[in-house]
């Protein structure tokens, strides 16, 4: 592999992952913090396809089965699933909350999967590493916000224990769901912005910065 | 020192381009000038202003441990949930794996991020590290990212709406308190720059 001239890796230089040193990569582990020191994250894209193969796999429990079933003795019951539960909101004309529902939980989850994607490509190519370096920022900042309606669950389970009124329990959709933004989230982990750079230095033709 | 040579040097974590550390003064922000991402940001002090934040969050957690997050009304019964609730509720009902998760990202890292700056922060205040400083600031690097706290606060504004038509749900004590114990949180994380906090540890004394 090569390295581009301007980048640490080329004079045999590792920036520590966790404080941030740079070291001779020689040196095995961080002289300040004492992390093993590596060019770039070890199997980085095999783990983050892997990961991300996961993830698309749980997105279809995760979305099909009900994430909260609700018996109440007025109402009766009913099962909810994460679009059931958008559309009973946009019904009801409380807008806001199916949209940030329906971005945190639907959208994000399927961007986020098709941005990993798109960064593991861009790794071949090396094309537009600027743009490419952002949309892995974005992707890092935003998996976490998909957990809200675990969370949403969670709550609702917590506060019902009221029997014969009203019963809430939850379904085997969250756990999918919960699963789901965990290995999205260690996919983007894993991954390193800097192999599109290397790439980038190896097809200059195709590059755009 | 081992080698003293790589000390002067600065590396963008996301695109690998390699610089002399710059003398940077205090109140500056260093980017990167192939892919702007930020490098580091010199504060003034923000070792005593995280310290104060750290204390007042702490603060706050505990309070949102103490007393009820919500309370719900239906049929002339009322029930309170506390913070753990949330936990223990999706435990009873057959779900521990998922119980253990929502308690992990919504208590555990919380509660140990807190304990870890103020082990870390208190004695560098005086310029002086402890034993377990360095593992622990390491180890706060990887629990940053699975802090979710603000992301379960929205969580309770949906759950709220979700019940709006079949009870009566009112916020408690805690839920205040939770909210400003995520204000001081955010704001001392974004005060620590974590390379400068780096930076600090390496200079204490043991």
């Amino acid at each position: 592999m090569t390295f581009d001239p301007a980048s640490a890796a080329a004079g045999g230089l590792a920036r520590c992952h966790s404080c941030g040193r740079v070291e001779t990569v020689e040196a095995g582990r961080c002289p300040v913090c004492e992390a093993p020191l590596h060019l770039r994250k070890p199997a980085s894209l095999e783990r983050t396809v892997a990961l991300t193969l996961g993830a698309a796999f749980l997105y279809f429990p995760a979305n099909l089965l009900p994430v909260l079933r609700i018996e109440s003795s007025l109402k009766g019951e009913q099962d909810n699933t994460i679009l059931s539960g958008v559309i009973r909101f946009w019904e009801d004309g409380d807008y806001p909350v199916a949209l940030i529902i329906l971005t945190a939980s639907v959208i994000i989850p399927i961007l986020k999967v098709l941005a990993i994607i798109a960064l593991c490509v861009a790794v071949r190519s090396g094309r537009s590493p600027r743009a490419m370096t952002r949309l892995y920022r974005l992707t890092e900042y935003i998996g976490r916000w998909s957990m809200v309606d675990v969370f949403a669950v969670a709550i609702l389970v917590g506060v019902v224990q009221l029997g014969s009124v009203l019963q809430i329990d939850p379904g085997g959709g969250a756990f999918a769901f919960a699963g789901m933004v965990v290995l999205t989230m260690l996919a983007a982990r894993s991954f390193d912005p800097r192999l599109i750079w290397d790439a980038a230095v190896q097809n200059p033709a195709t590059a755009v910065r | 020192m081992g080698n003293t040579n790589s000390i002067h040097y600065l590396a963008c974590p996301d695109c690998d381009c390699l610089y002399s550390a710059p003398e940077a003064p205090e109140g500056s922000r260093v980017v990167c000038s192939r892919c702007s991402a930020h490098l580091l940001t010199r504060r003034a002090n923000f070792v005593s202003h995280a310290t104060a934040l750290i204390a007042a969050a702490a603060i706050f957690f505990l309070l949102a441990n103490l007393f009820p997050f919500m309370t719900l009304k239906a049929d002339y019964r009322e029930s309170d949930m506390w913070l753990v609730g949330s936990m223990t509720g999706l435990a009873e009902q057959g779900f521990p794996v998922l119980a253990g998760m929502v308690g992990m990202f919504m208590l555990a890292t919380p509660t140990f991020l807190l304990g870890a700056m103020l082990y870390i922060l208190i004695p560098l205040l005086r310029g002086r590290r402890r034993r377990w400083s360095l593992p622990l600031c390491r180890a706060m690097d990887e629990a940053r990212r699975w802090n979710m706290v603000e992301v379960y606060l929205l969580g309770a504004l949906v759950s709220l709406l979700k019940l709006e038509k079949l009870a009566t749900l009112t916020l408690g004590v805690s839920f205040w308190a939770f909210v400003g114990f995520i204000l001081c949180l955010a704001s001392a994380v974004t005060i620590i720059d974590p390379s400068e906090l780096w930076r600090k540890l390496e200079e204490a004394q043991r």
